[in-house]
């Protein structure tokens, strides 16, 4: 597949997202023009994009799609259920037709003739009255509300380059109504000035069309860079069927129509005058509201790039820490206030870079959203259940591939709540609740974290459910005394779920250790609460980027550790003495108990104890647990490394990362430390 | 008849000589500082700092069931791309010197021996015999990383090295 495919291809999937959310929304207001004109938008820029890069299959779907939303624009046809039901499912049509490559397999094949039966039913249900033979062939037939139009087309000698096929345009062009056209071969240059992929040909076309200026405008619309385009109103009426037109109208190729002739057999000039008055003041306005509407549309959407760019943006960013931090040890070294002047206005300026070029990689939560809004509604449509989805915070915004890994774990989530956490309208009525059931998900910012809430207002955990359940699984005794939160981690592991029968919304045989395994793929926590009749919240918490993170250089034995800064509550400096005198590792500073681990042993490393050693509290869910380390170095902006398959067993670091002499330091999950010593000593 | 020629680099471990394909060797490093990774087991000596990317080094005489490495001059790291479960991964291994490069005909390689040997054969390729006489090894460094069991024989568990094995596993 060439690289203009694979881009239509990409661009298709984002044009297929806002269509969703169009649907979604238009679902909510039916009468709403804008919506209705997006969606006919959408759909006409896959069919342009489709035909230009030869996805015929895609193009031609869609162009009964958009003439559906075209009869709605011109308000012959009403918004119904019915229809926004084909065109969600036309939605998935042309996904799985993207995902196959534009290609149809016999499944797809089966499917579409399905949903084109579906289509022409909507079309003739109105169509009893009105009797419409096709949109295409009203359109050329009704001569109310038919103008014409000359549109002069000079495609650049690029234009190929790009993957347009000018005859394409002209195509298309043609099929807005009756027309004559000339072909200009004029500029065809000699034999051996012609390069194969250039365009040297150019039209003109007469055109009777009544789907307005707008609609030859819409042709041009992917080539606007690429091609001069003059469109220019002749008459308000269709001349073609005018006495003594005919012989103005032959095509000659290479000698251009006689406008002005035409025009005045056309008796159109005195209309013309005073439509070109009106249009002049018109045309300010529209020209501005063009303006506007382009300028909206390119700051919101920005510029594209290609991931692989920013992949190695990322790559040099870090790189230039790394080199950062080997410059700062050498002027630590070099007792020079110009050179650490210098060294620390570079790594001001690098601090910013880091920060900027990271969020380049931030896309907004909302690019999920879309797609659960969709599951919600698909799914409490199966199971009979009204379940509203409420989105906060989904500009909230996350690293592109913490997104893609949190996208499983959520539809997991939801799906439960959707199958086993909201009740259906009877049982809630009985509850004295709404009938309808509510979802909502929740994003935000918490320090160097995000949150990432779902909360039902559903039938609630059952506690007692969960704990006989674990029993019966053999994952606890029964005599054991556990806490709520205790209990309800239960749900996290694996071999665990509540419901008895296996449906195909929660999925065969996944529970929740799949959304907490998921969730830790991506450094992230996963923990929930729950009250009975009121609901239950899964709350996902998540570090804001992947690779890099502010961390604290410690030092054990002659070996570099990194602990993340968010985690470190306070740093305490002790005697050794203290705690080779603690009882079960326990230790008390200021008055307070703490618990720690001692690195040095769990880690099993030998040698002589320092005298004094510092002892790191780190925020261990709501608890502080202790970490001691032999130094302290400082602060450090820490570039993560994966540390490689080899190591995958050592999930205690989460990665390793280069300092300033080259040497590696690894990072230290504090997390998961403590949980791995708490199981071993527990053992 | 088969006359491909391969090129092999060969390396010392103890006393006994062993072969890789020069394909699968990426570069050939002096002795650098290894970070340890505590929790790993032995043979797993660390990480160290190749080029900006966290390269793990493995103590390949371990895995053959002989003495942990005594760092000497002569110390190299061998940096490999290994296949492991069909994903590529660079790896280094700490040998204790390095021989030389040569050529070998496919057909001047023996089988590796079936009985009797003191490495199980599924990590050996063949066997080639040197110019001075000497044989050396060619070992199929894809399958020593991608298993977890010792490249030396148990059975035949009678030298010294052999009971240090033992004792690792």
């Amino acid at each position: 597949m060439d690289n203009f495919q694979s881009k239509f291809l990409e661009e298709a999937g984002d044009l297929i997202n806002q269509l969703e959310q169009a649907l979604l929304t238009l679902e909510q207001d039916t009468d709403n023009p804008a919506l209705v004109d997006s969606i006919f938008r959408i759909m006409h820029s896959l069919k342009g994009g489709g035909g230009m890069f030869g996805f015929e299959n895609i193009s031609n779907y869609t162009h009964k799609m958009e003439n559906m939303y075209d009869l709605v624009r011109q308000k012959k046809l009403k918004v119904t259920r019915e229809m926004l039901d084909v065109t969600f499912e036309s939605a998935d049509h042309i996904t799985s037709m993207l995902n196959d490559d534009g290609s149809k397999t016999d499944a797809i094949a089966a499917n579409e003739v399905i949903l084109n039966k579906r289509i022409d039913a909507i079309l003739n249900g109105d169509s009893e009255q009105d009797e419409m033979v096709s949109p295409a062939a009203a359109a050329t037939e009704k001569s109310e509300g038919v103008e014409t139009y000359y549109v002069k087309v000079k495609p650049y000698e690029r234009i190929q380059q790009n993957g347009t096929n000018p005859f394409f345009l002209i195509d298309e062009l043609a099929g807005l109504g009756k027309n004559k056209a000339n072909i200009f071969y004029s500029n065809i240059p000699d034999f051996e000035n012609f390069v194969f992929d250039e365009t040297y040909i150019w039209w003109e076309m007469i055109l009777a069309t009544d789907k307005g200026e707008d609609a030859i405008r819409d042709v041009f619309i992917f080539v606007e860079d690429d091609c001069e385009v003059t469109i220019d109103k002749i008459a308000d009426a269709d001349i073609f069927p005018m006495e003594g037109i005919e012989p103005l109208l032959v095509c000659r190729h290479d000698f251009p129509f006689d406008l002005e002739k035409i025009k005045s057999l056309a008796g159109a000039v005195t209309a013309l005058e005073k439509a070109k008055q009106e249009k002049a003041a018109k045309e300010a306005d529209a020209g501005d509201e063009h303006i506007k509407k382009f300028t909206k549309e390119s700051s919101i959407s920005g510029i594209r790039v290609a991931s692989e760019k920013i992949d190695q943006l990322m790559n040099l960013v870090s790189e230039l820490i790394t080199t950062q931090a080997g410059l700062n040890l050498y002027a630590d070294n070099h007792k020079s206030n110009e050179l650490t002047r210098i060294t620390e206005s570079l790594e001001n300026i690098s601090r910013q870079l880091r920060d900027t070029a990271f969020s380049i990689t931030l896309i907004p939560i909302d690019y999920l959203v879309v797609r659960f809004r969709r599951l919600v509604r698909d799914l409490s449509r199966e199971v009979g259940k009204e379940i509203i989805f409420d989105a906060r915070g989904a500009e909230t915004e996350l690293d592109k591939t913490l997104i893609e890994g949190l996208s499983e774990p959520l539809m997991h989530i939801l799906r439960n709540s959707i199958d086993h956490g909201i009740e259906t309208a009877e049982e809630r009525k009985a509850k004295g609740k709404p009938p309808e059931g509510k979802i909502i998900l929740q994003a935000y910012y918490s320090g160097s974290q995000v949150v990432i809430a779902v909360t039902d207002d559903g039938k609630g955990m059952d506690l007692d459910k969960i704990r006989n359940k674990a029993i019966d699984r053999g994952l606890i005794n029964g005599d054991e005394q556990l806490s709520e939160k205790e209990i309800l981690d239960l749900i996290f592991l694996p071999g665990f779920s509540t419901s008895d029968k296996v449906t195909n919304i929660s999925g065969r045989g996944v529970g929740m250790d799949v959304v907490k395994r998921k969730v830790s793929d991506i450094r992230g926590t996963v923990s929930v609460s729950t009250e009975k009749d009121e609901g239950t919240t899964i709350t996902i918490k998540l570090p804001l980027t992947l690779s890099i993170i502010d961390g604290m250089l410690v030092r054990i034995a002659n070996t570099d550790y990194i602990i993340p800064l968010s985690v470190i509550d306070t740093i305490f400096a002790v005697e050794h003495t203290k705690i080779e005198k603690s009882f079960n590792n326990i230790i008390n500073i200021e008055g307070v108990q703490y618990p720690f681990y001692y690195l040095r042993d769990e880690f099993g490393i030998e040698g002589e104890k320092p005298e004094r050693e510092e002892i790191i509290m780190v925020k261990y869910d709501d608890k502080k647990i202790g970490i001691v380390v032999d130094h302290i170095t400082g602060e450090y902006q820490a570039v993560l490394k994966p540390l490689g398959k080899m190591y995958r067993q050592e999930d205690v670091f989460s990665g390793a990362s280069i300092l300033g002499d080259g040497t590696v330091a690894l990072v230290l999950d504090t997390h998961k430390v403590i949980n791995q010593f708490t199981k071993y000593n527990d053992n | 008849m088969d006359q491909e020629i391969d090129s092999f680099i060969s390396f010392k471990l103890g006393e006994e000589y062993f072969a890789i394909s020069v394909s699968k060797v990426l570069n050939i490093l002096q002795l650098v500082q290894i970070t340890k990774v505590p929790t790993a087991p032995e043979y797993m000596k660390g990480v160290i700092n190749l080029r900006g990317t966290v390269l793990p080094i493995i103590d390949i005489r371990m895995k053959f069931g002989m003495d942990p490495i005594q760092y000497q001059r002569d110390t190299v790291i061998l940096v490999l791309n290994v296949q492991i479960e069909n994903e590529n991964v660079d790896a280094g291994i700490l040998v204790d010197s390095v021989k030389e490069v040569f050529e070998i005909k496919k057909e001047e390689v023996l089988p590796p021996p079936g009985i009797g040997s003191k490495y199980k054969s599924k990590f050996v390729d063949g066997i080639y015999k040197m110019s001075d006489d000497r044989f050396v090894m060619l070992l199929d460094i894809d399958k020593i990383f991608s298993s977890d069991e010792m490249v030396m024989l148990k059975e035949t568990a009678d030298s010294e090295e052999s009971a240090n094995a033992q004792q690792i596993e």
